[in-house]
């Protein structure tokens, strides 16, 4: 009986697994950000110092789903369309001016290009680096389209969540096998963790000698270092979901978390060699975080990152 | 000897002249790794396995005879080896070695009549392109042209016999591959002669990083496929088209589109009537029309190998899957537990390049085996 048992387990290690992550980390984390960012977008008011709090709790909310990039974020740009960035030549800022003088409506909004969307573009109204004129249309239309974006992603994974429910199931061509939908979580992952050592760490941390806190994630709305912790404690809580005996990734998790809590918050303080260095730190402690977490989790879970995807040619 | 050992015998000796259209199948020629361990497999129509050899290393491309049941398969580049193989058997007819200093580069083709097999190589210590060319009657090497540039990766031989190559543009360090010029990198898409005389040659100004790799013919076009070795915050067009004689067209899917293949694109097929870009790195691959429009997107995690079939293209992914894509969508055909690696080959007729048609080559009739 006992032996059964275990062959049946070894059989289907992921499905539990993939379920949970479905149910507790991904829909709970896009209906929170679906509802923050109605809760900004019914605020009857433009005035950027009202707008602001609403605006952290809708950037709050995102963090734990942005590393989702999967599915319904891959529709229609969907994900882009929350956070266009990085945007090395400036495109959102100079097609939003454009835009302030005639601005589009709702449905006009989501035929706009992504750099006029989302977060960013939010940010830079609201935390205007040079003063910007009748910004209150503009504000608005761009905080009902964040609304209906994050709606449309809450919604896309009801279905999308269940094809992973039924990955391996007849007729189930997103995830032929119950481990595809297991392997496309553990992928995020890896990636999620790359993506916050290689662009929000890495680009403004540049180089020792030529630092670019200019380039930072959130820099007007002083959100680059909080987003860092941020996006850790969501990739800690993506990995433990998927498997929640996993030791030396959750040691490597916390050192990392350790070092973004003793960060500066100012992003621009970087420019300091000691603070710098701190950064360049804790970069590394993230690379050795997905390495660890790789090692552990892939075997333990019975899947790889992606053949061709890890080493091209 | 008794008469049927003769017959037998003889019938071995005969049996590897078959054409494509004697053998009806494998309709493909994949690599892929399973364990540990590599293999390059004969895939039918509907990507079931037919036959499997092990190869010495991981595998990369292969390129197919024109008319023989025959194809090279070559080893993932810096490449040591390529071996010969009987397409009706699976079994390898010869093992071909670069030159002392030289490398494979993972891509080869034949000549319009299959008399000449010409490898993509790269001299080891500066990774300067050679096209290397090997007699067929028994796989010697009769002498090497330069590609004109630096890194060659594929190259295709046009129906008129002119040859394409991709000038890749990277140095890489002859043993672990690590990239060396990309801050100066150039790649560029050149046309030579039959006989390896330069003809033509096209680079991308704007766009140095973008490394020219891949190619397809449609057309009176070359089709040729791009990864991106800049910012990778920069949306760049993964596609060129350059009907030689003109300015090569560069191909951006629209909106956040341009995202979507993250820079990469694995491999390229067309039809008469679409061009497919896969991205293993972006989990998609991408249909354009043959004036280079984005038509479709669809996704797919770790889908690279791509040929053009009868019923429009077949794909292939690293999770053992072969897949039938079109505008639409994709459709799994079978599944393996292979994982397939880079690049799917079209073997016999399924594509616009393809021969002329070619009368049999004289065949044993069953009844004389029965002896």
């Amino acid at each position: 009986m006992r032996a059964t048992f275990l062959a049946l387990a070894l059989a289907t290690p992921a499905v539990a697994d993939t379920a949970t992550v479905v149910q507790d980390h991904v829909r709970p984390g896009f209906t929170a950000f679906a509802n923050a960012t109605r809760a900004l977008a019914n605020i009857d008011s433009c005035d950027p110092d009202v707008l602001r709090g609403a605006f952290h709790g809708v950037y709050d909310s995102w963090m734990p789903v942005a590393h989702l990039t999967l599915g319904p974020a891959e529709e229609d740009g969907r994900g882009l369309a929350v956070l266009f960035w990085p945007d090395p030549k400036g495109s959102g800022w100079k097609a939003q001016r454009a835009l302030l003088a005639a601005p589009p409506t709702v449905e006009e909004m989501a035929q706009q290009s992504v750099a006029v969307r989302g977060l960013p573009a939010l940010e830079r109204l609201l935390f205007p680096t040079e003063p910007v004129e009748n910004a209150c249309p503009l504000i608005q239309v761009t905080a009902d389209d964040l609304a209906a974006t994050a709606a449309a992603l809450a919604a896309g994974w009801g279905p999308y969540g269940d094809l992973m429910l039924t990955a391996g199931q007849p007729g189930n061509d997103r995830f032929l096998k119950p481990e595809e939908a297991t392997q496309a979580l553990f992928t995020q992952l890896a990636t999620g963790l790359e993506t916050l050592a290689d662009r929000r760490i890495g680009r403004p941390l540049g180089t020792f000698d030529k630092p670019r806190p200019d380039l930072a994630e959130a820099r007007a709305s002083h959100r680059s270092i909080r987003n860092i912790t941020l996006s850790l404690v969501a990739l800690k809580d993506l990995a433990l979901t998927l498997n929640p005996d996993s030791p030396k990734t959750l040691a490597a998790f916390d050192h990392a978390i350790g070092l973004a809590e003793t960060l500066d918050p100012d992003i621009d303080r970087i420019t300091d060699p000691q603070a710098w260095l701190k950064l360049e730190i804790l970069q590394q402690a993230v690379r050795a975080t997905r390495d660890t977490a790789i090692a552990e989790l892939g075997p333990a879970l019975g899947v790889e990152l992606g053949f061709n995807s890890a080493d091209g040619d | 000897m008794q008469r049927r050992t003769f017959l037998a015998t003889l019938a071995a000796a005969m049996a590897p002249r078959l054409t494509w259209a004697d053998i009806g199948a494998p309709a493909f020629l994949a690599a892929g790794k399973r364990g540990h361990d590599f293999f390059l497999h004969g895939l039918s129509a509907t990507g079931t396995s037919l036959f499997h050899i092990a190869l010495p290393g991981r595998g990369h491309a292969a390129a197919a005879h024109p008319h023989l049941a025959e194809a090279v398969a070559f080893a993932r580049r810096p490449g040591t080896f390529a071996l010969v193989i009987d397409c009706a058997t699976g079994e390898t007819r010869h093992r071909l070695t670069p030159p002392a200093g030289v490398q494979f580069n993972g891509h080869g083709t034949y000549s319009l009549d299959g008399a000449l097999l010409m490898t993509s190589e790269v001299v080891a210590e500066t990774s300067e392109g050679r096209i290397g060319v090997w007699d067929t009657a028994r796989y010697t090497r009769l002498t090497d042209w330069p590609s004109h540039g630096i890194g060659p990766h594929e190259i295709k031989r046009l129906p008129d016999g002119r040859l394409a190559v991709a000038n890749g543009g990277i140095k890489t360090d002859p043993v672990d591959r690590t990239k060396l010029n990309i801050p100066d990198m150039r790649p560029n898409l050149t046309l030579l002669s039959e006989d390896g005389e330069f003809l033509d040659q096209i680079d991308l100004p704007d766009l140095r990083q973008n490394s020219i790799r891949h190619l397809a013919l449609q057309g009176d076009a070359i089709a040729f496929a791009m990864q991106w070795e800049g910012d990778p915050a920069e949306p760049v067009p993964q596609l060129g088209l350059w009907a030689p004689g003109k300015a090569p067209t560069l191909c951006t899917p629209p909106g956040a589109e341009a995202f979507t293949l993250q820079g990469y694109a694995g491999s390229i097929a067309a039809t008469e009537t679409r061009i497919l870009i896969t991205s293993p790195k972006g989990g998609a691959l991408m249909l354009f029309d043959a004036s280079g429009q984005h038509v479709s997107t669809h996704h797919r995690p770790d889908l690279c190998g791509a040929a053009a079939s009868s019923g429009g293209f077949t794909v292939t992914d690293g999770q053992g899957v072969v897949w039938s894509a079109s505008d639409e969508g994709l459709v799994p055909l079978a599944t393996d537990k292979t994982k397939w690696d880079n690049h799917l080959v079209a073997l016999g007729c399924h594509t616009t390049s393809c021969p002329p048609k070619h009368f049999h080559l004289v065949q044993i009739s069953s009844g004389g085996l029965g002896g």
